[in-house]
């Protein structure tokens, strides 16, 4: 009796410990240093924290996001690298005349407690002025909020995607340079019902905040113009076993919108074959995550057929597109460089080059981050600071930018990976899709937006067919 | 008392059983734990009703798609046969040595990780660069001994660092519960850890041979993956038989059952039950090791999961009864289906709840203690 009560404490205690999602995961590797530049305090010195994760389902974008934000440094900041490996920083960055020290490249997992500890550390142990950053979905609402309770920093969002980051929690001091989870999807509702002809589909997705944004985007679209969405399946962040899930994928649609993402995508699709024999990409549709060169690295020839959507797009022969690359190459060679097109390399770099922008506009004084905030709210970014497409902000400091339709094909470039064929460009797409999404608007969750007929996003029917290097 | 006497860890359990396998001796345990056997009969309808709502819950939906049905519960039954595999170690050592292993988890972890690191760093080419990548794999090809021989060495490694463990931290402890615990809890932090900083916190899962097949086609037009459904729960059932052979067929076994029962009478009779209790240890944590490697190939090795197996492996031990072998198999089972039901069925209507399909384990949990305070198999020490 007394062993098996002593056996349901215990129990009890890791469940709680697991439900409340505080596992024993320490801060382990990446959280290291920054650059090892100046000293500290002093006027001349601006501090930089950057926040990626580490850990977790998207941990294996650590370095790539950190080589994004250096490559804007080195661009246009005179930054050296300090060592192939990006997360240990660089040196002799200036602007306006103020050197930028990086204080640290923190490391979260994902979840949100663990962005705000991060960040917490960064801007209030290390003193960063400036944040760049967080990655996910969850991370970015959390530090939204934390950014509207410290009016005197500045935040520059990473690569994290939840609507609410921007369109609800509208801190006057963060900022969001790419274009949020629903505006990624932006063209693809249009195109699973018009040219696919899809009349019934059903979405699957990471049950958290930025795969609600993401199959948001492609709801909205797609039940404007008379789609059905018949089943809404979600599997928590993290999930390693998709087999009951898949399960749950009706028989009878005409198409699938994969909301997945990060190392749960390999996991989704490696289970996906082995229980329908294959991935039946030509009724399927993944966001973000989909063309993301980790991703076809290892999965991408099952998914070839699918497709996607984002900003970028890998087979861009433009030149700033192509300058960008290269730049990248020369700083951490051929491996990071390949994952420039990648959305979190990307989303970092524009992060990076409107931080620039915006200290030169307000010639590198900081000591009222207000100036610097309203400089923020002004910048645009085009040319080489933007080499997929230019990026303005809204009034709730969203982006506004173009997105690209793609699909993934057989690999062209014989290296046996599958490559990525672009064939739309979707033209100028906002956050509120012309209205829909709204700061009063139930935010995107397991059941909302609802499916309803309504009056289309705007850039329904005025898609561009575009084709790249052919 | 070897051959007649029925302990615990037979997978026969019992002695004289009634219609519902209760032995008389649970029987008498829990009239005196209730005091008033009547109440005791009003909760065993009330779950009965439950169970048979339950039933025909599962009914209604698997007659509504066959086919998904059987893939759901293929995917509860092999996910169990997984937690078996561990689950049994677990309960071996506790059944024996009354010791909560609370490094278990860490020992399958631990164990899954050493078999990636074997096969990473002999069989498959470099590759150079930072290596980043979202499951480590990227193309490489692995023939059998790619697979096999990483199982076989970290699962005898995971054995003997158990043993290191069990002489090293435990051995001086021998009968304290709570000091024990604490002593393994300690050890689980510790390689939770030293495991994060050495192999980091993206999930990494373990590669299968290539010519295996991705799934097998069974009748009804359903697929299911092969290493889930051929080789985890074909080692399962193999490692099933081969313990109830030695529990209830060697010397070895008879010692660990008669020592269930009184560890002391044991080792009055002349026995060396440290070294029983070291073999026992060892095999335990041989079985953690391989569930490591079966699991970080089925699923994939991450930070935590050493937590969530140690937990799985309580709940199935628990529900089971402690230190029964029958009792682990049904535990894991019954873990499992809850597991793979709850996350499908839980839908009613327009109402889904299948995020909340965590609580019905618990559920099950608080359901098994209410009617049977030691576990379905568990017998009081």
């Amino acid at each position: 009796m007394k062993g098996i009560r002593l056996l349901a404490l215990i129990g009890a205690v890791l469940a709680l410990g697991l439900v409340a999602g505080c596992g024993d995961d320490d801060d382990g590797g990446g959280g290291g240093g920054g650059g090892d530049q100046a000293a500290e305090g002093g006027g001349d010195t601006i501090k930089v924290g950057f926040l990626s994760d580490c850990e977790g389902a998207f941990g294996s974008f650590f370095e790539p996001t950190a080589s994004g934000f250096n490559q804007a440094l080195i661009d246009k900041a005179g930054a050296k690298p300090a060592s192939k490996k990006p997360s240990e920083g660089v040196t002799g960055a200036t602007v306006a005349g103020k050197q930028i020290q990086i204080v640290g490249y923190g490391c979260s997992d994902g979840t949100a407690d663990k962005a705000i500890e991060e960040t917490r550390r960064l801007v209030e142990q290390e003193g960063a002025d400036i944040l760049v950053g967080p990655l996910s979905g969850d991370e970015g609402i959390a530090v939204a909020n934390y950014a509207k309770d410290h009016p005197d920093k500045t935040f520059i969002n990473g690569i994290a995607g939840a609507q609410d980051a921007t369109l609800k929690v509208q801190a006057p001091n963060f900022f969001r340079y790419h274009p949020d989870g629903a505006q990624w999807s932006a063209g693809l509702g249009d195109y699973a019902y018009n040219e696919l002809g899809w009349k019934r589909a059903a979405i699957i997705g990471d049950d958290y905040s930025f795969p609600y944004t993401s199959l948001a985007g492609f709801v909205a679209e797609y039940c404007a113009i008379g789609g059905k969405i018949t089943k809404r399946i979600w599997a928590p962040l993290g999930e390693k076993d998709y087999s009951s899930y898949i399960s749950q994928i009706p028989d009878d649609v005409d198409g699938l919108y994969v909301g997945i993402g990060g190392s749960g995508l390999i996991n989704f699709v490696k289970q996906y074959k082995q229980q329908r024999g294959e991935v039946d990409t030509d009724r399927m549709m993944g966001n973000v995550f989909w063309d993301d060169p980790l991703v076809l690295k290892e999965v991408g020839n099952d998914l070839v057929g699918g497709t996607t959507s984002a900003m970028t797009a890998a087979d861009s022969d433009d030149p700033d597109v192509t300058a960008y690359i290269d730049r990248l190459r020369k700083s951490y060679g051929k491996e990071l460089a390949g994952l420039g097109p990648s959305v979190f390399t990307y989303g970092y770099y524009t992060a990076g080059q409107a931080l620039i922008k915006g200290l030169e506009a307000v010639n590198g004084d900081i000591s009222d981050q207000k100036k610097l905030q309203a400089a923020l709210a002004k910048v645009r970014l085009s040319g080489d600071e933007a080499p997929y497409g230019d990026v303005r902000l809204d009034e709730n400091h969203q982006a506004i930018s173009d997105v690209f339709l793609k699909r993934i094909v057989k690999d062209k470039t014989g290296d046996g990976v599958a490559d990525v064929a672009t064939f739309r460009r979707i033209p100028e797409v906002n956050q509120t899709f012309g209205g829909f999404f709204t700061a009063e608007a139930p935010p995107p969750d397991r059941n909302n937006p609802t499916c309803e007929k309504r009056q289309p996003p705007p850039w329904v029917g005025k898609a561009e067919e575009v084709s790249f290097g052919t | 008392m070897s051959g007649s006497s029925q302990t615990p860890l037979d997978p026969a359990a019992g002695g004289v059983t009634d219609a519902r396998g209760a032995t008389a001796a649970e029987e008498a345990v829990e009239a005196r734990a209730a005091g008033a056997p009547r109440r005791w009969t009003v909760t065993r309808v009330a779950l009965g009703l439950v169970a048979a709502v339950v039933v025909v819950w599962l009914v209604v939906k698997a007659s509504e798609d066959l086919r998904q049905f059987a893939v759901v519960s293929l995917n509860g039954i092999t996910l169990a046969a997984l937690f078996f595999v561990v689950a049994s170690g677990f309960t071996l050592i506790f059944g024996l040595m009354r010791v909560v292993n609370m490094a278990h988890g860490s020992l399958y972890l631990l164990g899954g990780y050493l078999a990636l690191e074997m096969q990473d760093s002999w069989f498959k080419e470099e590759v150079g660069g930072l290596g980043i990548s979202l499951a480590g794999e990227a193309g490489a090809e692995y023939d059998l001994v790619g697979w096999l021989v990483p199982l076989v060495l970290a699962t005898l490694i995971i054995g003997v660092l158990g043993v290191i463990m069990q002489q090293v931290f435990l051995r001086w402890n021998q009968g304290q519960d709570l000091r024990q615990a604490l002593i393994t809890i300690a050890l689980s932090v510790i390689f939770a850890d030293q495991m994060l900083a050495a192999f980091g916190g993206i999930s990494k899962d373990i590669k299968t041979p290539t010519d295996w097949p991705e799934s097998i086609a069974l009748p009804g037009d359903v697929r299911f993956g092969f290493f889930r459904g051929v080789i985890v729960l074909g080692a399962a059932v193999l490692i099933g038989l081969l313990l109830w052979w030695l529990i209830t067929r060697t010397r070895f076994g008879k010692i660990v059952r008669a020592g269930v029962d009184d560890r002391e009478m044991v080792s009055a009779l002349g026995i060396n039950v440290q070294l029983v209790f070291a073999a026992a240890f060892f095999l335990g944590a041989v079985l953690a090791g391989l569930g490591g490697v079966l699991g970080g190939t089925m699923i994939s090795l991450a930070p935590g999961e050493d937590t969530s197996f140690l937990l799985n492996s309580l709940i199935v031990v628990i529900i089971g009864g402690m230190g029964s072998l029958a009792g682990a198999a049904i535990g894991a089972l019954a873990l499992g289906l809850v597991d793979a039901y709850g996350d499908v069925y839980l839908v009613f209507g327009d109402t889904d709840l299948t995020n909340y399909s965590i609580l019905l384990t618990f559920a099950l949990l608080v359901a098994v203690l209410a009617v049977r305070p030691l576990g379905l198999f568990g017998r009081p020490a």
